[in-house]
């Protein structure tokens, strides 16, 4: 055998030997390094999301007075004897919507932990998604075929609906049941009737009536196509009290209802000025998130705008779907309540890497 | 002598990808953002709180005490994150199973099970207290 074979065999070996025992040594001697300080580091991030929704914050009413923002941050109600029960308004101070939102960046100084960045969401368990199949115009009435999906991630939900079907001095109500996730629903109005008009639907979870999610679909009606949410009022409900800022200065509000799923109410409007108007928000007992419904005239367009009290879904803080940072980025789920009522939250927490 | 240095150039060769791959080694390890969402660890803590969160307003002990197996499985599949399998079992006091039905969403593919033990008393005029026993795993 050449000399040089026996060397291009020896090199050979050598690297395959180098290579082997080189990846098996690191990885015996560095995994349990590795591993333990992310342990640590995923304990140290539960107790942080166990923190922000056991802990009530300093002042425990900061969530209600718009004024206030916490000194520390905790999302629990205060006195409440139930673990894992938040505040309707230190929830809903967490939405972009509200005009009284504490913002990321106040959040991130609340906490006071410079090497933690933070995401929060809240949900409900399950999704209900709203589709307009079928319109049928008579001499009339029009009559409007919707689908009606309730899933939690792609697996149906048996659920009870409420639907309420809101325009311009109308308030229609009716009552259906999903059995396998996807119903149909008719709903016929009146062609005397002005739209844009809004389909608003609260699902309840058959087995438990605790867990309840909602959706809405506005839709043209004697009436050009629905405006996005939010182009004519940003509805603030904080402290049992609706505020309704005006985007435009000629806008007027008619009507406006507070929705849950075995109530309804008209709301009282108990000031106004040029720039907002203010309703009280009634107790409902029941555990279902409100959905309050303003509606107005801008100039000749007649619109709707709602929102739900506590001002859900939402998400707040730092995206770190889109980061590339160098950071380890952990995520705990909970089911919390909220005014007896049970939705998800999921804390993200991340900071960079030891 | 040329044909020597071609067999050393070989091992410098060998050393030099040796030191390629362990770079690529370290630099990969920096860059992975770790995403934990649903670990084992965090199992037993998931199925205690759904378990409290059904036994607020007491629901969990009427569906034990009138045999709604059905209605307590839907409400745990509900509650319980989507790619978590479920097997729950319902004893007495005497540790004798109550349950005439499986309260399960399908089998265990996974080897690490967690287990949670709760303990409920039912609400009702008749004072029943159950012990029930929750495995966990994360679905494949």
């Amino acid at each position: 055998m050449p000399a040089i074979s026996i060397d291009t065999f020896f090199a050979c070996s050598l690297m395959v030997l180098l290579v082997l025992s080189a990846m098996a040594g690191a990885s015996k001697l560095l995994y349990p390094h590795i591993n333990a300080v992310d342990t640590n580091i995923a304990q140290r991030y539960e107790s942080v999301s166990k923190y922000l929704l056991l802990n009530d914050g300093t002042p425990s009413n900061w969530g209600q007075n718009y004024q206030v923002i916490p000194e520390n941050f905790g999302l629990a109600k205060t006195g409440s004897d139930n673990q894992y029960e938040l505040d309707i308004d230190k929830v809903s101070r967490l939405s972009n919507e509200n005009l009284y939102a504490v913002s990321y960046a106040q959040l991130f100084t609340t906490l006071g932990m410079s090497d933690v960045s933070f995401r929060i969401e809240v949900e409900p368990i399950f999704e209900v998604a709203l589709n307009l199949t079928a319109t049928f115009e008579g001499a009339n009435e029009t009559s409007y075929e919707f689908e009606i999906l309730t899933e939690k991630q792609g697996v149906p939900v048996q659920a009870e609906l409420k639907l309420y079907v809101l325009a311009e001095n109308y308030l229609e109500t009716s009552l259906a049941c999903v059995s396998s996730g996807r119903t149909y629903v008719n709903k016929t109005i009146s062609n005397d009737v002005n739209g844009p008009a809004l389909l608003v639907v609260l699902a309840r979870s058959v087995s438990n009536a605790k867990i309840v999610s909602f959706s809405d679909y506005p839709f043209a009606h004697n009436s050009t196509e629905p405006k996005p949410k939010g182009t004519f009022l940003r509805l603030s409900p904080l402290n049992h009290k609706l505020n309704a800022s005006l985007i435009y200065p000629e806008t007027d509000l008619s009507d406006a209802y507070a929705l849950s799923f075995n109530y309804s109410s008209t709301l009282s409007q108990t000031a106004n000025n040029s720039q907002s108007a203010t309703y009280d928000i009634p107790r409902f007992l029941d555990p279902s998130p409100t959905l309050i419904v303003v509606t107005g005239w801008n100039s000749t367009s007649f619109f709707t705008e709602w929102t739900a009290y506590p001002q859900i879904p939402l998400q707040t803080g730092m995206d770190f779907a889109s980061s590339a940072t160098l950071s380890n980025v952990f995520a705990y789920t909970y089911l919390v309540t909220i005014d007896s009522a049970l939705y998800k939250c999921t804390i993200w927490l991340g900071g960079p890497r030891e | 002598m040329k044909n020597q240095n071609r067999g050393q150039i070989r091992i410098i060769e060998a050393f030099l990808a040796v030191l390629i791959i362990f770079s690529s080694f370290a630099i990969s390890a920096n860059l992975t953002v770790t995403q934990n969402t649903t670990n084992h660890d965090d199992l037993p803590s998931i199925g205690l709180q759904a378990l409290m969160k059904l036994d607020s307003d007491g629901n969990l002990g009427k569906w034990i005490d009138g045999g709604d197996w059905a209605a307590l499985r839907d409400a745990l599949n509900i509650v319980l994150p989507t790619g978590i399998a479920f097997n729950l079992t319902v004893y007495n006091g005497q540790m004798q199973q109550v349950n005439t039905d499986v309260i399960s969403n399908g089998g265990f593919s996974s080897q690490d099970i967690a287990f949670v033990e709760y303990v409920c008393a039912s609400q009702g005029s008749n004072f029943h207290c159950y012990i029930i026993h929750l495995y966990l795993a994360v679905a494949s």
